[in-house]
């Protein structure tokens, strides 16, 4: 009936992914609802009926869920228009919660430079909000891949607001001082995203990366600290936007 | 009502008004303009008509519509038919749009309590719709609620209100409210004979 509010609706689809009775009821209450809708039938303009397939016509699909494959290109996309899925919910609490640690460790670690403590904090706010932007986006795909070598990563990606967020978990640490790079490579140019956060047990992100373009892939490699401007090292990580 | 009579040497799409919608969105995940053409020409009334119900200003119903058809145009792959059917599917997308362009455009101030609450919610004259037949049906299962219930599902599902406007709107807990819709439901789909 769409009543509910947001967070309800998330933890109610999670419900339902574990329970097939409710599943099956829930399903059957919606085949009623669909036919309150089916009943109010008018027509439309018969002018619109050009103005939309014309409008489809200059509008990309978005493919189905493809099989996992091996080694760099492990990826799957799942996707259901204007819903949440099982676990997107902890996703963003995870997110926000790494952000904040993410920065705290960092100031302890290397000293307080750029600004205090609180400004640090409230960047990692600043940052934590674009993350929860790009979770709770009305279009939010998300997808998982391997990283040779080891580690999965997880994107959720907005096409509206061409912005994605990267958190990858089971990581090695990188050898000797290098760090890890996220780019972005595509027809507009490749591009650094920027120098991922220590990994710290295996785990490292959140990171956005925004200004996507069509044609581009995401990409990883370790680099010297401090990072390169173009990519120095071996693709970890090539995932096709 | 347009017939779905497509002539041409590849009868990709079913002929028939009331054809396989579920087909037609298969083949248009894979591209197919034709099955798309044949998907607007089913569903675009009920869309249409929905949207416009909840949405009310004519112009905004046309850009939500073509929104909802761009939605299934561009999604057409994610439909799973293990969870309902391609109609509900549908329909579920576009009174969610239709939801969402309400709350955006309209602030709380400038709701009225509306007569709909009153309202059978057929009362659009409309030229005669291949579904008149489950018109009748649904507005003769919908007079079976009672006032609470009809109530309840008009202002939630028309009007796009939320539980606790609803709630508000009928002077009643917002706890009655959840029960009094799950219980419309469950007698709107029992007397339309229902099944998932």
């Amino acid at each position: 009936m769409d009543a509910i509010s947001a967070p309800d609706r998330a933890r109610f689809e999670r419900h339902l992914a574990g329970c097939a009775e409710c599943a099956r009821e829930i399903a059957s209450l919606r085949e009623a609802t669909a036919r309150l809708a089916t009943a109010t039938a008018v027509p439309p303009p018969p002018a619109l009926k050009a103005r939309v397939l014309a409008a489809a016509a200059a509008t990309r699909q978005r493919p189905p869920a493809a099989e996992p494959e091996t080694a760099a290109r492990g990826w799957q996309a799942r996707t259901w228009p204007g819903r949440t899925w099982p676990g997107r919910g902890r996703l963003a609490l995870a997110a926000g919660a790494l952000a904040t640690a993410a920065v705290a460790a960092a100031a302890v670690v290397f000293g307080l430079s750029n600004g205090s403590m609180h400004d640090q904090l409230s960047q990692a706010q600043a940052s934590s909000q674009q993350i929860a932007a790009v979770l709770t986006a009305r279009d939010a795909t998300m997808m998982t891949g391997a990283v040779k070598g080891g580690g999965t990563v997880t994107v959720v990606m907005s096409h509206a607001r061409r912005e994605l967020v990267f958190t990858a978990a089971d990581l090695h640490t990188p050898p000797a001082a290098r760090g890890y790079e996220l780019w972005l490579i595509g027809p507009v140019g490749d591009r650094p995203v920027g120098m991922l956060p220590p990994v710290r047990h295996g785990m490292t992100g959140p990171v956005i990366a925004a200004g996507l373009r069509p044609g581009d892939h995401l990409a990883l490699t370790a680099e010297p600290p401090g990072g390169a401007s173009r990519p120095t090292g071996p693709m970890m990580l090539d995932v096709v936007l | 009502m347009t017939a779905i009579n497509r002539p041409g040497p590849e009868e990709s799409v079913p002929p028939g008004v009331g054809g396989d919608l579920a087909a037609c969105l298969r083949l248009v995940a894979r591209g197919d303009a034709d099955a798309f053409d044949a998907v607007y020409d089913l569903v675009v009334p009920s869309v249409f008509g929905i949207v416009r119900r909840v949405v009310r200003d004519p112009a905004q119903s046309e850009e939500v519509t073509q929104e909802v058809l761009l939605e299934v145009w561009r999604n057409a792959a994610a439909f799973d038919p293990g969870r309902g059917s391609a109609t509900a599917w549908v329909m579920m997308l576009a009174h969610r749009r239709a939801i969402d362009r309400v709350r955006s455009v309209q602030k709380e101030s400038e709701r009225e309590r509306r007569s709909a609450a009153a309202d059978i919610p057929f009362d659009e004259v409309a030229e005669a719709v291949e579904s008149s037949l489950e018109r009748e049906r649904v507005r003769r299962c919908l007079r079976s609620l009672t006032d609470l219930q009809r109530e309840s599902v008009t202002l939630a599902y028309y009007g796009g209100y939320t539980y606790g406007q609803v709630a508000s709107l009928l002077g009643v807990p917002a706890g009655t409210i959840k029960t009094r819709m799950r219980d419309a439901l469950i007698r709107l789909r029992d007397c339309l004979g229902v099944t998932s």
